[in-house]
């Protein structure tokens, strides 16, 4: 059942394309099956979870390699799979009516229930490689999603930078979870939750978790990665909403409050997660109000919300447990909801921004409706579910102590432009002043509603009535991130104390920035440095670099001349070669004269003689024949040592050579002196070198056998047993058939291709095909 | 001794003698390449189940006992690799069959394409140095006939380049053996391991030298850092199916015999071997994938890539744990199949629009989408995302990395694969998701670089390796049993000896 | 190509040719067991083409042959593969040799044995490589 859950997904994404063509729009409802069925079921594991169980699945995939397909469906498991599948469902609904039509609809559908299908995978997985199988996928259908509209360049650039960023991320993670599974001795998050001493006293704990932290941070937009999130707002709403929003870039803070009873509860975790997640919060805030566009707005505020989630994380006191898991479920309601919304309001009047939309209260009066409930429980009002949410958020910051202070401030700072934030998309395009539209709007029809309708109620029923998602699934949920049973005490009024001053403090601040919020923006805007401070500069400033650093390497390694190439290669091989000789081999050889007689002497003086002018002379027939004496004087050589077949094979083929060269030499053009005399002298001298590593080798080499040779043999069985007193010819086709037989080849193979060379001309053929 | 271990080696050689020998009938050339090369494939995959099922198989050729005649010798890896060498084959044929002009067909492409994957399972199943040298020349020669056949200047000067460098190699590796010859006394690898390890310990420093003349001269065939120039030189000139088996199959001769001879072989002096392979694999993957970002041109991309991914491999073997092996062993596996359809796919492109150039490309997932499905699976493979084999290779190699404390070689194993997916997305960025560029759509490739009308020919080889490289990620278990198992015998060559030599009393 | 060749050049062509192909079958035939073999056998029979073509013109060399060169690396190449197949028929490793000596009449006993069949493969494609080289180069020559 739990492999059918998770796979459905993608066996129904194969089909996608096949049914949308043949359904249309409509298809939306039917998709949303799927994962309204894996919602249902996923709920009936409620009952036993708040009681305290988990339920683990384990089917075997590469068990050599430890990755295996095993599930962990606990509290923080299940609420994340409630929230995919349950969002999941409206989304499925919602984008088949927003694209109904689309021509590429299909293909939308593919990789949504295929992303649906790997983030319920993601986590899922009790598996350190399955689930990061998973979020790899993730990454890959959210490249292809938001790069959905991929015939305009910034849609491109953008799904391409939310790659690069997440996936660079991603490898930092697996070499993360690889060392922590070698660490830990599992690759199972069941059994690495107990071994946090084993993992946090380990040399290597801090390596760990930078490397996981970098994955977890770049899934989740966190500062200094944030920038791929607002820019993959060029997705289609559904995506944003869901992916970009609801879903993927949690996944980041998923795995870090998976991981959180494993690595959690240093120092380290404490101030690396308090900070960036505080600073990603209020970076996130400050720049929801500084943009317009609706989509952007939207976009910011969600990386205040990751932000805000990774600093709680990082706190990790229980009550910053139990805020974490109510401001996630509380997020992923309203955010759904208001981005659905934002879509309905660019679906229905063209326009992309909150400055040009306002007043749409009498045409669209459910979408208001839904989109203030929405941006109420955003601002954390009484008595919506974002409220106790933000209570609980400013109680756990009040608590920390390491980096209290200032994140509390910096908690105060974003309430307060999340309060504007939320203003602005919860009035500003209903109330005010009608501002013309480029289409006549009205409320859309109930695929689109639905969604947001849904889950703007569910953020207030869920404030009346909070004890329904901390009995079901939250005290669940906070049990599994702190290891241990939290009391969540969910309730609206805790009395008048700091937090509540807190919040009165950031509504009255946040209303009064939204009163001047166009004033505001204006002087935000202005700040162009802000611009300029986002590791977005980075990122480009490393893809520029990439392309000049390539193009120079390209340049100086692959530079087109052979000359190059050869001295390379040959440098590199006397380099090795000196540098093995130096080191391992202390006794240099002692060479013995005895042997060598005169005639030997006087055939070596001339091969060598023969060479030298061989490569001095400027004339290339002058060349073919010091050549052709070097190879005479080589069969000479051969005779005189008794290997009379040798001698005459090798005078044969200089003859032949000798003839083919002056076939050939004649079609050459002139012959001309165009290296430097520097040029050549190095050339000589690096001859030299390699002659002389190469000289050395032989006289290291040629005293030395260890052990009899199985020359002995051929000459003891050739007559024998192959019946030849001819050894040569005994060896060439019969103990060693195989290399003439190869030899054969090389020499027909050489054949076909001199007879190719001569007759197949590209001049030739391209003047024959024109007409 | 089975039969099934010289078939690999004689089928093609057969078939590449009779198609020389018909060679005036066009069509009785393109019948045994068809059958010539599925012969092949049959024969290699029985083979590897022979040797899974009943260990190394080990064929006397001529009967002559063993160090004295050759042996042929088929362990796991061996196996394997004769299987890759039938997968690309074949592929390669069935893709030749519409993509090879009538011209090419007529000045002896089929022969040449026969013998080069006879000379490739000739270096993969040979047990003797000298024969390994033989089926190198084989290989020299039948793949540089293949670059220069066409005549195109272009193809020429690749051809000049891919040849000289690669004559280096092979006299480096000819005095090699020489000098080994002389130190044992024998060129069967089996015996030449056995007396290694018997050399006295005063004079290892010669066999330390004689080792590093091999790493060299098949670094060199392997297209290693800084030996690697004739390889972006030349790839992209010749026809696209030739390039995709040299990218396939070629290089990684060099590497199989490095496999073979730094594990077996030469494996006594690690810290001068292993560690100048180490620095050299971790610069051959940079140099590689940072040479594939500049490029603009299809073909040229994916030869610089071929580099780069040969890095991983070297790595694998220069960690030399037992995991490593098995990652290098399992990335050789992968990269083949996915290296060689990626030139398929390139070539199909160019059959459509008449260009590798990405800045004359686009709007190819608008009309193609189907083909889009095909690039992006072999592509993100090669990027090494899950869950296709590409990454499971990778990861192999980065555990084994992390498990022997080799932090550099990880980091930049990493790094490499994210620049690896900067290429594949830069292709696809060009040549599918952007906007055809004026003109591009009416575009197709001149009539005389190809044959016939028809695509299934083209579709049909790239969907099979596509769909390998799926099953090899989502069933990776046998495969890494396979590989966990051959690198089981590389590193403990005692069953190989014993299979060759016999076993000692 | 066309050379001016001296009378006595074409003279000695006609004359040298079949001595050398005569030669060069000797070669083969007794290279098992004194200096030869298929490989100098073959490159002996090209040289005589080659100077045959050099004292006379390329049409007389190729009627001389009487088979493209072609026909001969491809016949060479079959012949030299299939020698090592009987012994596998008989269970053995391929290239296993086989010997059948026969007696015949005026020569006394010969062996027959599939390395004399294999040399011969050697023969014929080393007279045709060599030769299907030659003969084109001296044609494009002949064009330019």
């Amino acid at each position: 059942m739990m492999l059918t859950a998770v796979f459905a997904g993608f066996v129904l994404a194969a089909l996608a394309p096949w049914l949308t063509a043949r359904l249309g729009g409509r298809v939306g409802w039917l998709f949303a099956l799927l994962p309204a069925a894996i919602f249902v079921w996923l709920a009936g594991y409620i009952p036993a979870i708040a009681a305290g169980e988990s339920f683990y699945y384990h089917y075997p995939w590469i068990p050599g390699l430890d990755i295996n397909l095993t599930f962990l469906l606990d509290g923080l498991s299940l609420l994340f799979g409630l929230l995919i599948s349950g969002i999941g469902t409206f989304i499925m609904i919602y984008a088949g009516k927003y694209l109904d039509g689309h021509q590429y609809q299909g293909r939308f559908f593919l990789f949504l229930l295929a992303f649906m299908a790997s983030m319920l995978g993601l986590v899922l997985s009790s598996n350190l490689i399955a689930l990061f199988v998973f979020w790899e996928l993730t990454s890959i259908t959210s490249y292809m999603l938001i790069g959905f509209n991929h015939e305009d360049e910034k849609s491109r650039k953008s799904a391409q930078q939310g790659l690069y960023v997440t996936v660079g991320g991603g490898l930092a993670l697996m070499t993360g979870l690889v060392t922590l599974a070698m660490v830990g001795g599992s690759y199972e998050l069941v059994e690495l939750l107990g071994s946090s001493e084993v993992v946090q006293e380990h040399a290597l704990y801090l390596p760990i978790l930078l490397l996981i932290l970098l994955g977890t941070f770049t899934k989740s937009a966190q500062v200094p990665f944030h920038f791929w999130l607002p820019n993959a707002m060029a997705a289609p709403t559904p995506v944003s909403a869901y992916l970009h929003s609801a879903t993927m870039v949690k996944a980041g803070v998923y795995l870090m409050a998976r991981l959180h009873p494993t690595l959690g509860g240093t120092d380290t975790w404490m101030i690396v997660l308090g900070l960036f997640g505080a600073a990603t919060m209020f970076t996130g805030s400050l720049m929801a109000i500084r943009s317009s566009g609706l989509k952007s707005v939207l976009a910011y505020s969600t990386v205040m919300a990751l932000g805000t989630l990774t600093m709680l994380l990082g706190v990790g006191t229980p009550t910053a447990i139990a805020a974490a898991v109510t401001f996630l479920l509380a997020h992923s309601l309203y955010k759904g909801a208001l981005f659905m919304t934002a879509g309905n309001i660019t679906h229905e009047t063209g326009h992309k921004d909150f400055r040009d939309v306002g007043g749409l209260r009498r045409e669209m009066p459910v979408s208001t409706l839904f989109g203030g409930l929405a941006a109420l429980s955003l601002a954390g009002i009484l008595p919506f579910f974002g409220f106790i949410g933000k209570e609980l958020m400013f109680e756990a910051v009040l608590e920390a102590n390491t980096i209290g202070t200032l994140i509390t401030l910096l908690a105060l700072a974003s309430g307060i432009m999340t309060v504007a934030a939320a203003a602005i998309v919860g009035l500003r395009p209903w109330f005010g002043v009608r501002k013309p539209t480029k289409h006549t709007p009205h409320d859309p029809p109930l695929a689109q509603l639905l969604g947001p309708g849904v889950l703007a109620s569910l953020g207030l029923l869920l404030g009346l009535l909070p004890f329904i998602a901390e009995r079901s699934v939250l005290s669940a949920a906070a049990l599994a991130i702190a290891g241990e049973p939290v009391e969540l005490k969910l309730s609206l009024w805790h009395g008048f104390n700091l937090p509540l001053l807190m919040s009165a403090i950031s509504l009255l601040v946040g209303l009064t920035i939204y009163w001047k919020w166009d004033t505001v923006r204006e002087l935000l805007q202005a700040r162009r440095f802000i611009d300029t401070l986002g590791a977005e500069r980075g990122y480009d400033a490393i893809m520029r670099a990439l392309v000049v650093v390539s193009e120079w390497q390209t340049r100086v390694l692959q530079n087109g001349h052979l000359r190059y190439y050869i001295l390379t290669t040959v440098m590199t091989l006397f380099a090795l070669l000196a540098y093995t000789i130096l080191t391992r081999y202390p006794v240099w050889p002692g060479v013995d004269f005895s042997g060598i007689e005169l005639q030997h002497l006087v055939i070596a003086v001339l091969i060598v003689l023969a060479a030298l002018v061989a490569v001095s002379t400027h004339s290339r027939l002058g060349a073919v024949a010091t050549l052709g004496a070097v190879g005479f004087g080589v069969a000479l050589m051969y005779v005189m040592f008794s290997a009379p077949d040798v001698g005459i094979t090798q005078v044969l083929v200089e003859t032949l050579t000798v003839i083919l060269l002056v076939l050939v030499l004649f079609r050459l053009p002139g012959f001309l002196d165009l290296t430097e005399h520097s040029t050549r002298l190095r050339d000589a001298i690096v001859a030299v070198l390699m002659g002389g590593v190469f000289t050395l080798l032989l006289l290291m080499a040629i005293d030395v056998q260890f052990f009899p040779s199985i020359s002995e043999y051929f000459i003891e069985h050739s007559y024998p047993s192959a019946h030849g007193r001819n050894i040569v010819n005994v060896i060439l086709v019969d103990f060693r058939t195989l290399d003439t037989l190869g030899e054969i080849f090389v020499l027909a193979l050489a054949a076909v291709g001199v007879y190719a060379m001569i007759k197949l001309r590209a001049e030739d053929r391209k003047e024959g095909d024109r007409p | 001794m089975s039969v099934s271990l010289a078939l690999p080696v004689l089928i093609p050689l057969l078939a590449g003698a009779l198609s020389l020998a018909f060679w005036r009938s066009h069509l009785a050339q393109r019948w045994i390449g068809v059958i010539g090369t599925g012969a092949l494939l049959w024969s290699s995959i029985v083979l590897l189940k022979v040797t899974w099922q009943d260990g190394i198989q080990v064929m006397h050729m001529g009967s002559w006992a063993a160090p004295f005649g050759i042996v042929l010798v088929s362990d796991l890896l061996g196996a394997i690799m004769v299987l890759l060498t039938g997968i690309t084959g074949f592929a390669t044929a069935l893709y030749s069959l519409v993509s090879i002009p009538r011209e090419h067909e007529k000045f002896g492409y089929y022969p040449l394409l026969h013998l080069l994957l006879a000379g490739v399972a000739g270096a993969f199943l040979t047990g003797d140095i000298f024969n390994l040298y033989v089926w190198f020349e084989v290989m020299l020669v039948a793949s540089f006939a293949l670059i220069i056949l066409g005549g195109e200047r272009a193809q020429m000067e690749g051809a000049i380049k891919y040849v000289t460098l690669n004559l280096f190699s092979s006299a480096l590796f000819l005095s090699a053996i020489g000098l080994l010859y002389g130190v044992t006394g024998t060129l069967n690898m089996a015996d030449v391991a056995q007396k290694l390890s018997q050399v006295p310990e005063a004079e290892q420093g010669l066999v330390s030298v004689i080792s590093i003349l091999f790493l060299v001269a098949f670094a060199i065939k392997a297209a290693a850092f800084p030996l690697f120039f004739w390889l972006p030189a030349s790839y992209h000139t010749p026809q696209v199916a030739v390039s995709a088996i040299f990218a396939g199959l070629l290089t990684k001769v060099g590497v199989y015999v490095l496999f073979r001879f730094y594990t077996m072989i030469f494996a006594d002096d690690t810290e001068l071997t292993h560690t100048i392979l180490l620095w050299m694999g971790m610069l051959t993957m940079l140099t590689g994938v940072l040479g594939a970002a500049a490029q603009y041109e299809f073909r040229r991309i994916l030869s610089f890539h071929i580099i780069s991914q040969i890095g991983y491999m070297i790595l694998g073997l220069a960690i030399f744990t037992p995991l490593a092996i098995v990652g290098g062993v399992f990335y050789i596996m992968h990269h083949i199949i996915v290296k060689a359809n990626l030139f398929l796919v390139s070539g199909l492109v160019y059959r459509l629009r008449g260009t590798y150039e990405l800045k004359e490309l686009g709007g190819l997932y608008r009309s193609h989408p189907w083909l889009g499905l095909w690039f992006l699976i072999p592509a993100l493979s090669l990027a090494g995302l899950p869950p296709l084999s590409g990454f499971f290779a990778k990861f192999v190699i980065i555990r084994a990395g992390v498990e022997a404390g080799e932090w550099l070689a990880v980091a930049v194993a990493l790094i490499v694969g994210l620049l690896t997916l900067y290429s594949m997305i830069k292709i696809w960025n060009e040549v599918f998701w952007k906007a055809a560029p004026e003109g591009c759509e009416q575009r197709e490739a001149p009539p005389y670089t190809h044959q016939g009308n028809s695509l299934v020919m083209y579709y049909l080889p790239i969907i099979g390796l596509a769909l390998m490289t799926v099953l090899i990620g989502v069933a990776a278990q046998p495969i890494y049993e396979l590989a966990e198992a051959a690198a089981e015998q590389l590193l403990n060559p005692v069953g190989y000896i014993e299979a060759v030599l016999g076993a000692k009393p | 190509m066309k050379i001016e060749s001296s009378i006595i050049l074409r003279a000695a062509g006609h004359f040298l040719l079949p001595l050398l192909i005569i030669f060069s079958i000797f070669l083969l035939l007794r290279g098992h067991n004194e200096p030869g073999g298929g490989f100098i056998a073959g490159l002996v029979a090209a040289a005589a083409i080659a100077l045959y073509l050099f004292s006379m013109d390329i049409q007389a060399a190729r009627k001389a042959l009487y088979v493209d060169p072609r026909d001969l690396i491809g016949g060479g190449l079959v012949l030299a593969v299939l020698s090592g197949i009987p012994a596998a028929l008989q269970g053995k490793a391929f290239f296993t040799s086989l010997w059948w000596p026969v007696e015949l009449p005026l020569l006394g006993e010969v062996k027959f044995s599939t390395p004399l069949i294999f040399d011969i493969g050697v023969y014929l494609v080393v007279i045709g490589s060599v030769l299907t080289i030659v003969l084109n180069l001296a044609e494009a020559e002949e064009k330019s």
